[in-house]
């Protein structure tokens, strides 16, 4: 086959912008769900932990819409965004998180912040309320996984196992954005310290996911670039750094053996940065894969950048 | 969605004139909107591709309008010259430009009118061949040069085609052609002349079937089209061209008896003392053996000759001994057999690197694909005739002729197709252009048949230089600035005006003048002949002032230039005849004949002139426009075909003053008739006229043979050497082999080739790509950015595992040094289509110019690593040897 | 019904980036934008190994990917099957540019010049924004689309008429008669990735 190292077209479309709303989509979905879960099972004792967790859903989501907004190459048409939820799952994304906020909205403002009266004291219209938006935030967190999964040509994005990655990021980063705020409103120790375990655990199955998810990667032809583009190439700092270093390993051994104030807080931090730097990683590393024709491999060939053109001079005039 | 932009339209037009992108000369069609030129494309009136168009000539636009065009007279302000020097330039008036121009030139006229020395681009081949050396004959300067005759022009190639083919390039008949043999070349693969024509003809080949072998160190675009792909050592074509020969003539027993004997001078006798012809004592021409009547015959007795492949003659002798005049003397084709023995396909193993049962197997096929004995019928003004079907064409370019065996490797490749009968008849090896053509019926012109000599050798009727190829001028004591005179055999050389020691070797050669004022015409010669800083440094700078005509400040201009004139782009301005002299821009095969002017598709912009027009102006100051004029009525002869009529002529008398469109307009009437001017011919761009099938396949039309036993080189090596040792009996500084003057094909090795130095172990070469001509094109931002689109232009080729051997990555920088310490740095682009021991580089890339920034900067600069010494010159032709043996390190 | 599809000989094509140049100039199109793109590709081994050019374009999916992604049906198929962008509905989300299997749409943010900003921008470039503006637009998916705006003035898509080597062929595939129909059946044609299902209209003949 090829003996020449071709390199896919890597797509340069979706960067920063893009993988912000993925992952403030992720935190606020994940922490909604964890802070609806908290509510139906924990007790009075979660209380704390549940308003957060259902307090971080809609801004976070809705500022990740905002990136979102901020990407589209005219924002201006952006009322049109509904119209094919047949096919589109851009279309239906929009939905799936407009309804989640719309629920979110509700719970947030009916419980928390403005009126804290009316859900405070109906738990079963709470708990209503709160399974409705969890079924909107659930989607929330994985249809991003989907919507990348229907890329059939970037072969790394088009598996099963992205939404479960971007859903395990999720829950992750929404525990964390959890603690990190929650150590300052009152949430007590014991509950940090459950939860501290928890995340510990999802940290785990996390980067079991992601082992998995670039070793399929590396092993199938048409995504073995996207792969060692991530692994070894030019996202290799975002991955390693941010990813395996700031996203798992470090809050991973500070949750296990620091465990306590600002260090916890730290971990937190990192991990929230982690999980950015994951969804920037999985969007940079995205190649089109080489086009087979005749038993030859196509692709473009990258080759090193020739210097932007300085201005030079100009011949007198 | 469009109606906003078509109601705006006033003007809306589409002007067929000619592109100047590369020497093509194509036929295009320019799209002018409200006064913006807005789209290019293939001119369909046009045989040169009836309307396809190659990348180069779809991007002019970009030429057109580019924001760095000079657009004012500049006039430098910093005496100081060379390199990385800044010129400190500032605009003058086109006043102040010609008045300073004018004085200098008067003052140069003064002194010694061969002081003036011009240098062109090959991209303007047609007004270089017509206006521009007019313009040095009414001046009175012998001395001219083609930028890029270093390293892109065809010293080798031009010289022995002109001898074989009364043509400037050789390429198979693609439309019949069963077997193409590229032998370092891409042409019919986007480089070549008449590219695009030969483009849809390769691509109708191989869709037909044809199949085609290519030899190269690179997979080229031609070799990766090609059926096989045969990787060779560079510098040895010839090596393994004389192979094939000897295959055929000694291993296989094969070769076209009739064409040997009627078409070439094989069955010459030569006389053994001195390697001479045995000539007939009353008329003194060379003989042949009648094999009927067992006796000697001149060579064009009737009973011998065979002018139409149906017409009867005696059989003659192609081996045997015979006694003439009491001298044992040999048919020439049995030394020739004979001499190539020594090319065993165990020996081109060596040299060539290619496995001999390779040699074997591909000259078994090659022989056996030129059906000898096979004919067709075509039809002809004299009715139905029968001709030779040979299909099978050896042919070649840059790459197989940069060589210091450049002369002969072109003779031993052109050699497999004369052996084989495969020249200028259906299916086989053809002159390209309209070397042979009877003009158009109702005026009789361009009129440029070919003719044999008192020798029988084919004679050109018109060419592009002042001599034909063929008979040789007579060597004469040196008056040229470059030693020209002396060497017949070559068209340009570089290691004379290169020298360190130019002027000592003119006083040694007794020029007592010196080279003075420099017009240049588009040329960047700092980068297209060789090492820029010997170039600049030996030769330009002894210029006392230079100005020139260009479309960039380019490093030649940054360098050197005095006064830089704002030159009209091809888009802006007029020319007679892009496709004459009579090479560049013919289709071969059988589509019609086409006469294509160009025309401005949009009035020079900003303070931009012609530089037709500025020359006239310059010789009216100089008051010699009647001599001018004169010089060009001279011109018409050699290049147009044939002599103005007496109510065309250009007025020698002073009393008129023409106009460029005027020359223009006398030429295409006395060419095609009053009604045909210039009003005619630019509403299409091109006036075309059938083409006769004779003109097309006229080797069995046409009394001329083709020499396969070079005897008149002996004697211009005697006459050369004789008057070099007269001047320096030393060998101090013309210290060439002679004794490749011979009269049979043999291949030299290359400086290259040489096992001292080991640890320069990368053989380097340049190729064309598609992409780009000469230097200029690089700063077109259209072509730059499609060129990076390719992996391997602007990259370092090599392959893969040499790369690692050597801890090389894909994407690496690395230098490339030269045996004299000259280096060159680029990125590697790794691959499995390249011979391992070499390293390919395209184009002339790696400008460093501050005033063509697009092309600043990309690809590598191969020239610089080009050597221009007489150890690099073939001595034959005077050509340059590109080949170029480095080490490659990391950067 | 008439049903638009091209067929590039790989045979004939030696890479020389023709087309390419023909589609930039004809669609006035910016940097960095080639609808028209060719592909390079290398197979085997040293000295058996042989390289291979593949033109790439828009290949007017029957199914298209890039259709079905959109989320505001500015992407649409003519009833000549040819695949278009309503500018007036994009909204740049670039989702389809991600789906497309073949990699042939380009969004650029601005119309960029060719030459270093800050220079004035010459009467040509003017004239390609402003078609660019007026057709295509800054900041949406734009594609290749057969040319329609050239054959709509008769004449043939900008790709076709420049190749030098006559290797692209377009027309009816519904007309069993013409000659993108007779080549895709005799001579071996065969469609780019079918196997994301999309039916693309480009077919290619095999290269040996």
């Amino acid at each position: 086959m090829g003996s020449v190292k071709l390199e896919g077209q890597v797509q340069v479309e979706w960067r920063w912008l893009i993988a912000a709303y993925l992952f403030l989509a992720g935190v606020g979905g994940g922490a909604y769900l964890v802070g609806v879960i908290a509510d139906l099972s924990g007790g009075p004792d979660w209380m704390a932990v549940s308003k957060i967790g259902v307090f971080l859903g809609l801004p976070c989501v809705l500022i990740g819409t905002l990136f979102l907004l901020a990407d589209l190459g005219r924002p201006t048409n952006a009322w049109r965004v509904w119209m094919k939820p047949g096919t589109s799952w851009i279309s239906r994304g929009t939905i799936i998180i407009v309804l989640f906020m719309i629920f979110a909205a509700i719970q947030t403002a009916l419980w928390i912040w403005p009126f804290a009266g009316p859900l405070a004291d109906n738990e079963s219209a709470r708990h209503l309320i709160g399974v409705l938006g969890a079924v909107f935030a659930f989607p929330t967190v994985v249809y991003t996984g989907l919507l990348l999964g229907y890329s059939q040509p970037i072969a790394l994005w088009n598996t099963a196992l992205l939404p479960v990655l971007f859903f395990v990021s999720a829950v992750s980063t929404g525990i964390m954005a959890i603690m990190l705020i929650g150590r300052s409103q009152g949430v007590e120790g014991t509950q940090l310290a459950l939860l501290t375990v928890i995340d510990a655990v999802i940290l785990v199955f996390e980067m079991f996911v992601l082992i998995v998810f670039l070793y399929n990667a590396y092993r199938t032809v048409e995504s073995r670039f996207s792969a060692k583009r991530i692994l070894a190439g030019a996202v290799a700092p975002a991955f390693w750094l941010g990813v395996i270093a700031c996203g798992l390993a470090i809050p991973f051994f500070l949750e296990l053996f620091g465990g306590e104030g600002i260090v916890a807080s730290l971990a937190a931090l990192l991990g929230l940065f982690g999980g950015l730097c994951l969804r920037y990683s999985v969007l940079a590393g995205g190649t089109l894969s080489p086009i087979m024709a005749g038993g030859y491999e196509f692709a473009r060939v990258a080759r090193p950048k020739d210097p932007m053109p300085a201005m030079g001079k100009l011949p007198p005039s | 969605m469009a109606a906003t932009i078509t109601s705006k339209v006033q003007e809306d037009v589409w002007i067929p004139t000619c592109c100047g992108q590369c020497y093509c000369m194509c036929g295009i069609r320019v799209h002018r909107q409200n006064g913006v030129v807005t789209e290019i494309e293939g001119n369909p009136e046009a045989p040169t591709g009836r309307g396809k168009i190659c990348v180069k000539g779809l991007a002019g636009t970009h030429l057109l309008y580019d924001p760095y065009r000079v657009n004012y007279p500049l006039k430098r302000t910093n005496p100081q010259k060379g390199l990385g020097v800044d010129p400190k330039f500032v605009r003058i008036t086109w006043e102040e430009a010609l008045d300073t121009i004018v004085k200098k030139l008067e003052a140069c006229k003064e002194k010694d009118s061969r002081g003036a020395y011009f240098q062109a681009t090959t991209t303007a081949a047609s007004e270089i061949r017509y206006a521009v050396t007019a313009f040095n004959k009414a001046f009175g300067t012998p001395n001219y040069w083609v930028s890029g005759g270093g390293l892109h022009c065809g010293n080798g190639a031009h010289f022995m085609n002109g001898i074989m083919h009364v043509s400037w390039s050789i390429i198979p008949d693609f439309a019949h052609c069963n077997l193409p043999l590229n032998f370092g070349c891409s042409k019919g693969h986007g480089a070549g002349h008449t590219a695009v024509q030969n483009a849809i003809q390769a691509a109708d080949a191989r869709a037909r079937g044809a199949r085609t072998i290519t030899f190269d160190p690179m997979q080229s675009p031609q070799a990766s089209k090609a059926h096989e792909w045969v990787p060779i050592r560079v510098g040895t074509d010839g090596a393994l061209a004389l192979g094939f020969v000897n295959v055929f003539l000694n291993e296989l027993g094969v070769w076209d008896d009739e064409y040997l004997k009627y078409k070439t001078n094989a069955p010459y006798l030569i006389r053994p003392s001195d390697g001479r012809y045995m000539r007939d004592k009353a008329t003194n021409k060379p003989q042949v053996w009648d094999l009927v009547d067992k006796c000697p015959r001149v060579h064009n007795d009737p009973l011998v000759t065979r002018v139409q492949y149906e017409d009867q003659a005696h059989d003659v002798a192609l081996l045997g001994t015979y006694e003439v005049d009491g001298v044992k003397c040999r048919p020439a084709f049995e030394l020739l057999k004979e001499h190539v023995k020594k090319y065993s396909p165990e020996y081109v193993e060596e040299v060539t690197w290619i496995p001999a049962a390779t040699i074997r197997r591909l000259g078994k096929e090659i022989a056996e694909c030129a059906e000898i004995g096979a004919t067709v019928t075509i039809q002809t003004e004299q009715g139905p005739k029968k001709i030779p079907k040979r299909p099978i064409a050896a042919h070649f370019f840059r790459g197989s002729q940069g060589h210091v065996n450049s002369g002969w490797t072109c003779l031993s490749i052109d050699m497999i197709n004369h052996i084989l009968g495969a020249a200028d008849t259906y299916g086989a090896a053809m002159g390209l252009g309209a070397e042979v053509t009877d003009g158009y019926k109702p005026t009789g012109k361009p009129y440029q048949i070919p003719y044999p000599d008192e020798d029988g050798l084919l004679v050109a009727k018109a060419w592009v230089y002042d001599h034909v190829p063929y008979p040789l001028r007579v060597p004469k004591q040196p008056t040229r600035l470059d030693l020209h005179d002396m060497f017949p055999t070559s068209i340009y050389n570089a290691f004379t005006i290169t020298s360190p020691h130019w002027f000592e070797i003119l006083d040694q050669f007794k020029i007592n003048y010196r080279p003075d004022v420099m017009i240049n015409f588009g040329s960047n010669s700092v980068m297209t002949m060789g090492n820029a800083e010997i170039v600049t440094e030996n030769f330009l700078k002894k210029f006392n002032f230079i100005f020139s005509f260009q479309l960039y400040v380019s490093e030649f201009e940054e360098a050197v230039a005095d006064i830089v004139l704002p030159d009209a782009c091809y888009l802006e301005r007029y020319t007679p005849a892009v496709s004459f002299p009579s090479t560049f821009s013919h289709p071969q095969g059988e589509d019609d004949w086409g006469w294509t002017i160009r025309q401005p598709a949009i009035e020079p912009m900003y303070e931009r002139r012609d530089f037709n027009v500025v020359l006239m102006e310059i010789c009216k100051r100089l008051g010699i426009l009647p001599k001018y004029f004169k010089a060009l009525n001279d011109m018409t002869v050699m290049r147009y075909g044939g002599p103005f009529s007496p109510e065309n002529k250009l007025c020698e008398d002073g009393s008129v003053e023409h106009t460029w469109p005027d020359v223009v307009d006398r030429l295409l009437k006395d060419r095609f008739g009053p009604e045909h001017g210039l009003e005619y011919v630019r509403k299409k761009g091109v006036f075309t006229w059938p083409k006769r099938k004779e003109d097309v396949y006229w080797k069995w039309f046409n009394p001329s043979r083709v020499p396969v036993y070079f005897e008149y080189f002996i004697d211009a090596g005697e006459q050369i050497s004789k008057l070099c040792e007269q001047y320096d009996p030393q060998k101090k500084y013309i210290d060439l082999n002679w004794s490749v003057f011979k009269a049979l094909a043999d291949w030299y090795p290359c400086p290259t080739h040489s096992k001292e130095k080991p640890e320069y172990d990368m053989n380097a070469f340049y190729w064309r790509p598609v992409t780009q001509t000469n230097s200029m094109t690089q700063q077109n931002p259209y072509l730059d950015e499609i060129t990076s689109e390719d992996p391997n232009i602007y990259g370092i080729q090599m392959h893969q595992k040499t790369a690692e051997e050597k801890g090389i990555k894909d994407g690496d920088y690395v230098w490339l040094e030269n045996t004299d310490g000259k280096r060159v740095k680029g990125w590697v682009s790794l691959s499995e289509g390249m011979e391992p021991h070499h390293v390919a580089i395209a184009a002339i890339g790696g400008h460093w110019g501050e005033y063509m920034p697009i092309a600043k900067g990309k690809g590598t600069f191969f020239n610089d690593l080009v050597m221009m010494d007489a150890a690099h010159t073939d001595p034959l032709t005077l050509g340059q040897d590109i080949c170029v043996r480095v080490k490659i390190y990391k950067a | 019904m008439t049903r638009y599809g091209m067929v590039i000989d790989l045979k004939r094509c030696y890479g020389c980036y023709s087309c390419v140049m023909a589609c930039k100039q004809a669609n006035r199109t910016p940097p960095g934008v080639f609808w028209s793109r060719v592909l390079r590709g290398e197979m085997g081994v040293y000295p058996n190994s042989v390289r291979q050019a593949l033109p790439v374009l828009c290949n007017q999916c029957a199914e298209p990917d890039c259709m079905k992604v959109c989320p505001t049906g500015a992407t649409y198929q003519t009833d000549e099957g040819i695949v278009r962008v309503d500018k007036n509905k994009c909204i740049g989300c670039k989702y389809c540019m991600m789906a497309c299997p073949y990699g042939a749409r380009y969004s650029v943010p601005e119309y960029k010049s060719y030459f270093p900003e800050g220079l004035p921008v010459s009467d040509y470039e003017k004239h390609c924004m402003q078609v660019w503006e007026e057709k295509r637009g800054c900041g949406v998916a734009t594609k290749c689309d057969f040319c329609i705006d050239r054959r709509a003035e008769g004449r043939e898509p900008a790709c076709n008429q420049a190749c030098p080597a006559k290797a692209r062929v377009f027309g009816d595939l519904d007309d069993p008669e013409s000659e993108v129909s007779y080549l895709i059946k005799t001579k071996r044609g065969f469609v780019l990735r079918p196997e994301v299902g999309t039916e693309p209209k480009v077919y290619y003949l095999p290269p040996r």
